[in-house]
């Protein structure tokens, strides 16, 4: 059998005042050091450009969306989070998403939409938090998705200037 | 026979058949945008060249569909020159398409992106902006030409002069301006059209009924038959999310419709699409409503319904597989009467490439079966002389017309497996029948050839096969006649 033999307590462990004191005094220094501590929600979490939220779809400058629903998101996506319907517009970029859901329930944040996007029409956003009441809400469509270029702005140089990166470095030309 | 070397395999070839022919048919890819195993050769698109040694000769690049098997060839595929020359090749026909893959509804099973993917160099060379041209005209009720993504091939040029026989379409203008064009820009006519879109290499040609509907690598393709007329085409029934069909396409059978189909078979899947149907089963109460009830429970009822008012006059839909007629066939044996299908009167359809003007694809299969065809009229005679009478099958209803249902005397007990609820007041039970994209089994057509049709996507839960629900109705009668 293993027994645990207990440490005998002096007096002065046995008086737990002087421990009371120093705690006390620990604590009256922390009030004066810098909070690391956040209010969080009333205080949201801080996002650099490399902040890689869930993704979110681009409505350019003349208020039409810049997907084409070509789908390679829908096919790059490994949660199998995207669905897309596709139809015909007067436009003359002819095709544009009828329906086009993320279920952010499956969505993993990976950004391989993003990546795979040739339109430049999906980017990762900095909006991070997901919750709500039901399944159902968390089914995002088209109307939810839909965020102005502007908004997406610092993600969208962010990535060009990664992509432009890459290419510089990559040996075929 | 001629004993020809491929890539250092020696073959046997066809004399008769191109080069081209028997790389395919010994599993060596070679490109091809103007060569269509159906059409005639025309050599002008330059992307099969390959190098072939013959005799004495030093090695020359020559167009596999052109060239004409010889004994002795030796041919070499993937020869650098040759692979140079294909490139180069390429590299002109992308040199003003568009490259709108994203957009075009043929992007993933395009040979311009495959052989582009496969031999062509990642990034283009030229400076001139791109050609501009229509890339929406129509042709006609069923095709959409995008002049700026056509490569010139001419296939479908010689689609119409090789197969329909009825030339429509030509190249039109000079150099980069080239199109394709009907004369005085004339809708194309004619039942055939949708094959463009089939021939068609590139995204050129798309169907306005498919157009931006769905991408075609999301389609789940089965294997099946056409049933709308007695000639049977084999075709590709296409699927999105195993549940609404997108496109039916041909699908090549030697024997039946090569490599081509009529467009009243490939556009006729919007029944299947319609949501409204029984699913499982409905019987009247004694308010006189049809309400719905368990598929054990109908049968139960219509055999009840049958011990009362026994030789029922059986009425069959000539969409009726084999399968399910040999089980009708039993069934009525058991009851004690003859089974007929409607067949309905030839339509105006009739051709001499495909359409047989015959609407029941498995007139034949049944008639061989010993199921007699009867016009509606009889039909309708044969059901109103009894006290009781048996619908079966998908669309049977459709050819003896609602209207005539709905004039049957009351007093009469109508058990019917249908896929929509009758509403005739004569109407005692439905039972609810799967589509012709959920069952499988076999049709004969016109020259008495096999067509398997196979399910293209599950049935409701509660929807029975018909051979299943047909039996099991023989069964119950068998069980009550026992006893006595
Ligand atoms: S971030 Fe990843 S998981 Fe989420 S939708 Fe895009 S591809 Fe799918
Ligand atoms: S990859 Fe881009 S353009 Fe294509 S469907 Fe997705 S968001 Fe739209
Ligand atoms: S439309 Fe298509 S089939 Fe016709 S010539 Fe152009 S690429 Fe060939
Ligand atoms: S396929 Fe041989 S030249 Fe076009």
């Amino acid at each position: 059998m293993f027994v645990v033999k207990r440490k005998e307590l002096s007096l002065r462990e046995r008086l737990f005042l002087p421990e009371i004191a120093r705690a006390l005094g620990h604590s009256l220094r922390a009030i004066f050091k810098p909070k690391i501590t956040r209010q969080y929600p009333e205080e949201g979490l801080p996002t650099t450009e490399v902040t890689r939220g869930q993704p979110r779809l681009v409505v350019k400058e003349d208020g039409a969306m810049a997907c084409v629903s070509c789908g390679l998101c829908e096919a790059a996506c490994p949660a199998y989070a995207i669905t897309i319907d596709g139809q015909e517009t007067d436009r003359f970029i002819e095709r544009e998403p009828e329906r086009f859901d993320i279920d952010m329930l499956r969505c993993i944040l990976c950004g391989f939409c993003e990546e795979a996007c040739p339109k430049d029409a999906i980017f990762m956003s900095d909006e991070l938090e997901l919750a709500d009441y039901s399944r159902e809400a968390l089914k995002y469509d088209i109307e939810k998705l839909k965020r102005p270029k502007a908004a997406l702005q610092k993600r969208i140089d962010y990535v060009y200037r990664i992509n432009e990166r890459w290419r510089s470095s990559s040996s075929t030309s | 026979m001629t004993k020809i070397i491929i890539d250092g395999v020696e073959i046997e070839a066809d004399p008769k058949q191109p080069l081209i022919r028997a790389c395919h048919d010994n599993g060596v890819d070679v490109p091809m945008y103007c060569y269509h195993p159906g059409l005639s050769p025309v050599g002008s698109c330059r992307i099969c060249q390959v190098e072939v040694k013959q005799g004495e000769m030093p090695p020359r690049i020559m167009v596999a569909c052109k060239t004409p098997v010889a004994e002795g060839m030796i041919v070499d595929t993937r020869a650098p020159k040759a692979h140079a020359a294909r490139r180069e090749c390429l590299e002109f026909l992308l040199k003003n398409h568009p490259l709108d893959c994203p957009i075009c509804d043929k992007a993933g099973e395009c040979d311009l992106q495959d052989f582009a993917f496969a031999e062509g160099q990642g990034e283009g060379r030229s400076v001139e902006p791109r050609r501009k041209l229509d890339k929406r005209k129509s042709l006609g009720d069923v095709i959409v030409l995008d002049e700026e993504r056509c490569i010139l091939c001419s296939r479908c040029v010689r689609f119409f002069e090789d197969v329909t026989k009825k030339p429509q379409l030509t190249v039109s203008e000079l150099g980069s301006r080239s199109t394709i064009s009907t004369f005085m820009d004339r809708p194309l006519q004619g039942n055939y059209q949708g094959n463009l879109a089939d021939v068609c290499p590139v995204g050129a040609l798309t169907l306005k009924k498919f157009r931006f509907q769905a991408r075609v690598w999301n389609l789940e393709k089965h294997f099946s038959t056409c049933g709308e007329c007695s000639r049977g085409c084999s075709i590709t029934v296409e699927i999105l999310r195993r549940r609404e069909v997108k496109r039916i396409r041909p699908r090549y059978n030697p024997d039946v419709n090569k490599w081509w189909m009529c467009d009243v078979g490939r556009f006729a899947f919007d029944r299947f699409n319609e949501e409204e149907r029984i699913e499982g089963a409905a019987v009247r109460d004694a308010q006189g409503r049809l309400v719905e009830t368990g598929v054990s429970d109908a049968l139960a009822k219509a055999a009840d319904i049958l011990k009362v008012h026994p030789s029922p006059a059986i009425v069959a839909s000539p969409w009726l597989t084999v399968e399910e007629g040999e089980v009708l066939l039993a069934l009525a044996e058991r009851a004690g009467v003859a089974a007929a299908f409607v067949a309905p009167p030839p339509n105006d359809l009739a051709d001499d490439l495909l359409h047989t003007g015959d609407p029941c694809p498995n007139r034949r299969g049944l008639v061989e079966l010993g199921l007699a065809a009867i016009s509606a009229e009889e039909a309708l005679e044969r059901i109103g002389a009894g006290k009781s009478a048996i619908l079966v099958g998908e669309r049977v209803v459709e050819l003896l017309g609602e209207e005539a249902l709905e004039d049957l005397p009351a007093a009469l007990r109508l058990i019917a497996f249908v896929r929509h609820p009758v509403h005739a007041p004569a109407t005692n039970v439905c039972i609810g029948v799967p589509t012709a994209v959920e069952r499988t089994g076999t049709w004969i057509n016109v020259d008495g050839g096999r067509g398997p049709i196979a399910a293209a996507r599950p049935a409701p839960p509660n929807v029975r096969p018909l051979t299943s629900t047909l039996a099991a109705l023989a069964e119950l009668i068998q069980r009550q006649e026992a006893p006595a």
